[in-house]
């Protein structure tokens, strides 16, 4: 294995791209399969975008995730086999009330209610989406502690601009509905600049 | 790493390192009974492994809400799937008490924490473990970041001297007020007053006597006030009050109440020579107020007739700018 | 006589795998689509006597080719292969006439045991 510290260029070929796509299809579908069960609902499952974003975009890509709405957000770090991202999960505070009826919330939804509602959401989703991915390129991925981004934010204050260390890196972002209540939630995966260049030899195995 | 590669020597200091890594690691079976308990929750609970082994977790730690715990721990036993928890959401699971006198702040250990599922040879999850993570120096440094951004906008809203709101929040919550009373069938008022013959009180006796007496009348009005009215010292010996849902009536019996416990003030600090008084002017919001300004001035105009009305009174705003009753 | 078999699926990936998996010695031809509407011009064609369908297709997704077999009376034994594993997915389409449901990623085991109980594996 050859880890060159220098700036690679990062690319993705079409054949990468829907390879990526599928991979993560089957994963969101696992990680939808245990949010099904554990609300009694059905997740619409939506075709996952895959993309090579800028870290100028990264902003853009997560305010073009939900407008001006308030947003809570949670972010959690996975590493295996010298590929590392970070998972981050935007919940629209508005999907809170419903969230709380389906998993038979009893406490006050004040902030604390809200994150631990958020917290439980995320385990689910991120774990089950990371170990689903990691699953079919035999990577075993070890997840870090989650950490809350904010509540109550602005999707744009999210994030901090400017202090990123990568220019270019390959984003997955996944949008999940769920059928006849109000909940939405974006789920990004971001993998750091030089792993994608590892996760496209895994991947170019797999095709072959 | 495969476990067929680990020699029994091996096992051997794989078992010191359970024992001495700075981490909290605990197995737990199906029923939630002890099974691992290592180094480091033997030293900050002061129990054994012996003594904890097949314990119940629920009953020999009681601070551990059983519900709560299990909803982040049966995911794992069911769906192998990883949980967390952090201290943002609980601040500890083991109620360990902080046993650093020097660098240590906080009282107890804040804690997070991670739940994996443990694969038996046959593949199915029996046992989980809990890793417990110290991480109380995130916590304390994060509360002060955040006392520190708390009391810099309560310094942004206060007036120093007698810790009422100051003028600024007060003129920004008095403007929501007026917009909001544009919409509003109830009334609102305002009661605007000062203290008579302040200048004469500063002159006679300085100005630190001065300023016990605003600081004293801060500290009895802060009793008076309900819930939602908001007063600030609004400059030099002048106060006000926004009264919500309240109209000049009840704005009259709240100015009445000022003005008896003004001219009561009993403060060892004050001159016993000279009584103390103060005039009010009660101004009720009106659809005909164009500005929020305007409604303030109605207050002033008030005041002002209280005061030529000879002070120690209050008045209530009339268009016609006759002095209200006394 | 080779059976005629039409993997469905909008990621050509995913067709690639679903073909590795299907069982060696099965006498087929193998026939794909990138789309719903495709498969379903296929199927119509007779290149679909056993489809591997995909549910999350652009176009036309796989709950409305089911519903087009159905409408339109046409020979197909469908056999959904699908990420979408909720409880609910499985039966959805099983409602819409599916035969089985095959979840990704999709396993050559789980394939020919599929096939078999339907007794649509013979000679292999």
């Amino acid at each position: 294995m050859t880890a060159s510290a220098q700036a690679v260029s990062v690319s993705l070929n079409e054949e990468q791209r829907d390879c990526y796509q599928e991979l993560t299809n089957v994963a969101m579908g696992q990680a939808a399969d245990r949010l099904a069960r554990l609300l009694d609902v059905y997740v619409v499952l939506p075709i996952p975008k895959v993309n090579l974003i800028e870290a100028s975009d990264l902003r853009m890509a997560i305010q073009d995730a939900e407008t001006d709405k308030a947003m809570s957000a949670v972010c959690q770090g996975f590493i295996g086999s010298g590929i590392a991202g970070e998972a981050l999960l935007l919940f629209n505070d508005t999907s809170f009330n419903d969230l709380a009826s389906l998993m038979n919330y009893s406490g006050e939804l004040d902030r604390y209610g809200e994150l631990e509602l958020l917290m439980d959401v995320s385990s689910l989703l991120i774990g089950a989406c990371i170990q689903g991915i990691g699953e079919q390129l035999e990577i075993h991925f070890n997840q870090g502690h989650p950490v809350v981004l904010g509540q109550h934010c602005k999707p744009g204050d999210l994030l901090k601009a400017g202090n990123h260390q990568w220019t270019q890196t390959l984003a997955i972002e996944i949008h999940y509905t769920i059928e006849h209540v109000n909940i939405d939630c974006d789920l990004l995966l971001l993998f750091t600049e030089d792993s994608v260049v590892r996760l496209n030899n895994k991947i170019n195995y797999l095709l072959d | 790493m495969t476990d067929a590669n680990i020699e029994l020597g091996d096992i051997h200091w794989l078992m010191d390192i359970l024992q001495n890594i700075d981490v909290g690691l605990v197995v737990l079976d199906r029923d939630y009974n002890i099974q691992l308990w290592n180094g480091f929750m033997e030293s900050h609970s002061g129990l054994s492994p012996q003594k904890t082994r097949g314990e119940n977790l629920f009953e020999l730690f009681s601070e551990i809400p059983r519900d709560w715990f299990m909803k982040k721990a049966e995911p794992v036993f069911q769906l192998k799937t990883r949980t967390f928890t952090i201290w943002e959401q609980r601040p500890y699971l083991f109620r360990f008490k902080n046993y650093r006198p020097i660098t240590g702040r906080a009282s107890v250990m804040y804690q997070n924490t991670s739940i994996i599922p443990l694969e038996s040879i046959d593949r199915s999850v029996n046992h989980i473990c809990v890793i417990i993570y110290d991480v109380t120096d995130t916590a304390v440094s994060q509360a002060d970041a955040e006392s520190a951004r708390e009391s810099l906008s309560e310094r942004n809203r206060t007036d120093l001297l007698t810790g009422l709101n100051n003028r600024n929040f007060w003129l920004s919550e008095m403007e929501r007020e007026f917009n909001r009373c544009q919409r509003s069938v109830l009334p609102s008022s305002l009661v605007l007053f000062d203290i008579d013959g302040f200048r004469r009180i500063n002159l006679n006796h300085g100005h630190q006597t001065g300023d016990q007496l605003l600081r004293s009348i801060a500290a009895s009005l802060q009793q008076m006030l309900r819930q939602t009215d908001i007063i600030c010292r609004y400059s030099g010996e002048m106060f006000a009050a926004l009264l919500v849902d309240t109209d000049e009536e009840e704005a009259a019996v709240f100015a009445e109440r000022i003005r008896v416990m003004v001219s009561n003030l009993q403060d060892s600090h004050l001159p016993t020579d000279s009584p103390v008084s103060v005039s009010l002017g009660i101004a009720r919001f009106q659809n005909d107020f164009p500005l929020a300004q305007d409604w303030l001035q109605a207050a002033d105009k008030a005041l002002y007739h209280a005061k030529q009305s000879g002070g120690n009174q209050y008045s209530i705003y009339q268009p016609e700018h006759t002095p209200g009753q006394d | 006589m080779a059976t005629n078999v039409l993997i469905c699926d909008d990621s050509s990936f995913a067709r690639k795998q679903m073909a590795r998996a299907l069982p060696s010695g099965w006498q087929v031809d193998v026939h794909f689509a990138g789309d719903g509407l495709e498969g379903l011009d296929a199927i119509r064609a007779g290149k679909g006597e056993v489809v591997f369908l995909d549910l999350t297709m652009p176009n036309l997704d796989g709950y409305g080719v089911l519903e087009a077999i159905r409408r339109e009376d046409l020979p197909a034994m469908v056999i959904v292969v699908s990420g979408d594993i909720q409880p609910d997915a499985q039966d959805r389409v099983k409602k819409l006439g599916a035969m089985a449901f095959i979840k990704k990623p999709v396993d050559a085991e789980k394939a020919r045991s599929v096939l078999a109980e339907y007794g649509i594996l013979t000679g292999a």
